[in-house]
């Protein structure tokens, strides 16, 4: 079947967009969270279809939850609970009900002015969850570490950055790799007392921000970053330093990474230039042994090894968001619509 | 409100007071009253006195009154119909530049449906939300809006018909017909239902004979004598008469092999024949096919005479063309136009002056008349853009200068001001303001310097955006902003990395007073040589030494200090 785009505008630009994973059966709810309005807020969203023998499915909001300042990231601690990072800094564990979905979202945890310049307050940027647990950045420079379970701090580590932090991925259970407004990667080890980063390095020599960090889902010390530029750096942890390569891809900033859950070998971007690609990794991924049986990591450089297809025709705002389950795309924009793309072949 | 050099100053004869006043509510505004400018359409009324009052307790009972224009492309439906249609406006600018370069008129076609069928959707969106809402007040609101809606819709119809469209030969008459069907749906119900039915003596129904009457005047011949042939006497000789007649109507069709020559010449033949028939008297003792026969000729007593079955003259329009001129081309409408209207003498309703002005043919009143519709602009923005870009838009002004780009850049200024007010949609009225250069983006340079700026990540798009556009004014001013937000936040590796603070911190160098310790020097130092670039030789060298000496004496003190806490 062809790929099926269908578009629905919801009155807000959406930041952040997540399918509700259902147990043995297709994901039909989903999060939105907004960004840039007077008002913004988490909500709840179940795809419906008007008339029986209606082919097309519209999104319905089922619960609004609003929120202070922007919603900046959405990442879940289990099935049915969320932490939720806004613009004023805030956190917040919310949990959707398992049995009704359009019951109000209910507030679990609330850590206030996490991050925070003294008195003033400061964005939370961004978040990142591994197993109940939760790292947040903000554009105070410092990285914190929560308990999603016990609603506690677990570990704060002042100044981590000079600037502020834009992007956070856990690497291990201890360890976070941070990147920030020029694009200084740093990766901190949660354990150490000392906050000096384990490592660091640069993105890029154009001094812009690193916008998001992923890991490769089945070899975690591969780790992907987009910049504020467009372009999609590699690292393999285990080699060196430098980005094994950089590959100038979207034409603004890369707002948002994902590796397919079920296939390793496809990524997906979207961008600020409001574009959405596919990507085949599959090239990337296959490892080769080299002569002193060491695992070396295909370079990028051979640019014809990379396939890379465009899902959506370019969109004229931003692209902020995107989340896949099987077959199907979400994805929330600027333009204050969200996509759902159908008949996606991973 | 008007800033816009179009409307403050009407093109000649189109000139309308458009002042209202408002009683302010309070009396503390009674005797004298300032007023400042917020942003955007807002601003604030305060009591002013000029004499030092000496009894302060006077001056409790005053009141700020903060006034804004009241937005409705701003309520949620609404925004939806503002986003859909910024892309469906940046695709046809995109269009507009390959049709400068070969003929484009096929996109703009579609372009223009794809507004249609955004207004349609919301039209369904606010019945939806009319159908849930039960407070009275906002229902009506609702209602309103709705209606405002329709006529856009009705009218945008109309204009892609008469302007947009690639009609072959010219010859509107199918069209207009279905312009009509499609917006003055009328028996069509009633129509169905007795077809469905199948039924002899279907003449019982109440409604017969203005059903028949309605399908001929829709053009919907084939329906009409289907329902004559339902009458219990459908197999009389008159019934068979009248079925002959409009079944032997000749029919345009470009594809026909005929010319329209040929065609009026067929066609005002059988219009003869039919006139005969009807002085033949011999349908006498039917006046409703007798009627039809009047109609048939295009008689305009008998259209007069059924005007009243109709809400307005759009309904018979259609009709009239079909039995006076079907071979009308798009621009020989305004005769059709007068005729039906002076039918009856009715209160002109503003969708009425609309329609008039477009098959009149004369634009420039369309959009002056629509103009006064209260969707802040919405639909004169787009209509006016897309004929424009279409070639369909000549308008003048007194000295005979053609004004029509002016016009179109002045009504898309003013939407793009209006959309970039809203917290959210400056990003859309941006993109509007972008589109008429450079005019557009002088606005945009003023509001986005002016546009608060809470979080980084909404500095950054907007640098982007501003940077997009050629605003590199724009993007040091937020940078700016921002770095003093960092400075006064005591971060200052967050604030040198805004980019143009760092020749700032020369002077904090050679302070009498050392202001940045040893490590912020490193850091400035750092941010230096990856930035050298972008200073000049002479300056990066002035700060190196500045950052040297800086450091030197920082590092002493510093050093002092640590042993002073060894100690």
């Amino acid at each position: 079947m062809p790929l099926d785009v269908q578009g629905t505008f919801v009155s807000q630009k959406i930041n952040k967009i997540r399918w509700i994973a259902e147990d043995y059966v297709e994901s039909k709810c989903f999060f939105t969270g907004s960004w840039d309005d007077e008002v913004n807020s988490v909500k709840v969203w179940s795809f419906e279809s008007p008339h029986e023998e209606d082919e097309v499915d519209y999104p319905r909001a089922l619960s609004e939850y609003p929120v202070e300042g922007d919603v900046t990231e959405i990442k879940f601690i289990d099935k049915n609970k969320i932490a939720v990072s806004l613009s004023n800094g805030d956190v917040k564990v919310l949990e959707v009900s398992v049995y009704d979905r359009q019951s109000p979202l209910r507030e679990v945890f609330h850590f206030k002015k996490l991050h925070n310049y003294g008195e003033e307050p400061c964005s939370c940027t961004s978040l990142d969850t591994l197993e109940g647990d939760i790292a947040t950045i903000g554009e105070d420079g410092n990285v914190n570490v929560l308990s999603g379970r016990r609603g506690e701090v677990m570990h704060s580590i002042k100044g981590a950055d000079s600037c502020s932090l834009h992007s956070i991925c856990f690497i291990k259970h201890n360890e976070v790799i941070t990147g920030n407004i020029r694009g200084h990667m740093k990766i901190w080890d949660l354990k150490a007392t000392n906050n000096k980063p384990a490592a660091s390095f640069l993105l890029a020599g154009d001094e812009l921000a690193a916008t998001c960090i992923i890991h490769h889902p089945t070899q975690p010390h591969i780790i992907l970053a987009g910049s504020e530029s467009g372009s999609l750096a590699v690292w393999d942890l285990r080699m060196n330093s430098f980005p094994t390569s950089l590959v100038n891809a979207h034409s603004a900033g890369v707002s948002e990474m994902q590796f397919h859950p079920e296939n390793p070998h496809k990524l997906l971007t979207c961008s600020a230039s409001g574009e959405l690609w596919d990507w085949n990794m599959e090239a990337m991924t296959k490892s080769s042994k080299g002569p002193d049986n060491q695992v070396t990591w295909m370079p990028l450089e051979d640019k014809k090894a990379m396939m890379v297809n465009s899902l959506i025709p370019a969109l004229h705002k931003p692209i902020n968001s995107l989340h896949c389950d099987k077959g199907r795309i979400l994805c929330g924009a600027d333009n204050e619509a969200v996509y759902l793309i159908k008949n996606f072949k991973y | 409100m008007n800033t816009s050099s179009f409307s403050s100053a009407p093109l000649p004869g189109k000139g309308v007071d458009t002042a209202k006043t408002f009683i302010l509510p309070d009396k503390c505004f009674q005797k004298r009253v300032g007023c400042a400018w917020g942003r955007g359409n807002k601003f604030t009324i305060y009591p002013r006195s000029q004499t030092v009052s000496k009894t302060p307790s006077n001056t409790s009972q005053d009141k700020l009154l903060n006034i804004r224009q009241d937005i409705l492309l701003f309520t949620p439906i609404l925004r939806k119909l503002v986003n859909e249609s910024n892309g469906t406006f940046l695709s046809l600018q995109k269009a507009a530049e390959t049709a400068k370069v070969s003929d484009n008129q096929v996109e703009f076609l579609k372009l223009s449906r794809q507004f249609r069928s955004i207004i349609r959707v919301c039209i369904e969106n606010l019945q939806e939300a009319a159908s849930k809402e039960e407070n009275g007040i906002e229902k009506n609101n609702i209602l309103s809006h709705i209606t405002i809606f329709y006529s856009i819709e009705c009218i945008w119809h109309l204009c892609e018909i008469l302007y947009i469209d690639n009609i072959p030969g010219d010859i509107v008459l199918p069209y207009l017909l279905e312009w009509v069907r499609f917006h003055f749906p009328c028996h069509e119900q009633t129509a169905a239902q007795l077809l469905e039915a199948c039924e002899r003596g279907s003449e019982e129904h109440k409604d017969y004979w203005d059903t028949v009457v309605g399908m001929v005047v829709q053009g919907r011949v084939d329906v009409a004598r289907a329902l004559l042939k339902l009458h219990s006497a459908g197999e009389s000789n008159e019934f068979k008469l009248v079925d002959n007649s409009l079944r032997s109507m000749p029919v345009y069709s470009v594809y026909g092999g005929i010319s329209t020559g040929e065609f009026t010449i067929s066609w005002k033949h059988w219009q003869a024949e039919c006139r005969s028939k009807l002085s033949s008297r011999v349908l006498a003792s039917q006046p409703k096919l007798e009627l039809i026969m009047r109609i048939i000729i295009g008689d305009y007593t008998a259209f007069e005479s059924i005007r009243n079955k109709y809400s307005s003259w759009f309904d018979i329009l259609g009709g009239w063309v079909m039995f006076t001129a079907p071979w009308s081309r798009r621009h020989e409408l305004g005769g059709a136009a007068a005729a039906c209207a002076g039918m009856q003498a009715s209160p002109r309703s503003h969708l009425d002056d609309m329609v008039r002005a477009l098959l009149e043919g004369d634009l420039h009143q369309v959009i002056h008349e629509i103009q006064q519709i209260s969707d802040n602009g919405w639909f004169a923005t787009h209509l006016t853009d897309i004929l424009f870009h279409c070639g369909k838009l000549n308008i003048m002004d007194k000295q005979q200068t053609n004004v029509t780009s002016r016009l179109r850049e002045s009504l898309i200024l003013e939407y793009g001001c209006l959309l970039m007010e809203h917290k959210s949609l400056w990003s859309v009225g941006l993109s509007y303001l972008a589109s008429c250069p450079p005019e557009g983006l002088r606005r945009a340079e003023l509001i986005l310097e002016r546009m608060p700026v809470e979080t980084e990540a909404k500095a950054m798009r907007i640098i982007a955006e501003a940077k997009k556009h050629g605003l590199i004014g724009v993007a040091q001013s937020v940078c700016r902003c921002m770095s003093a937000r960092h400075l006064s936040a005591g971060r200052l590796g967050g604030a040198l990395f805004w980019e143009t603070l760092l020749l700032d911190t020369l002077p904090l160098l050679e302070s009498d007073e050392a202001v940045f310790t040893s490590n912020d020097t490193y850091e400035i130092m750092l941010c230096l040589e990856l930035r050298s670039s972008s200073l000049d030789s002479e300056k990066a060298d002035l700060l190196r030494l500045a950052l040297a000496r800086n450091l030197a004496r920082t590092a002493l003190a510093e050093g002092d200090g640590t042993e002073e806490q060894a100690q």
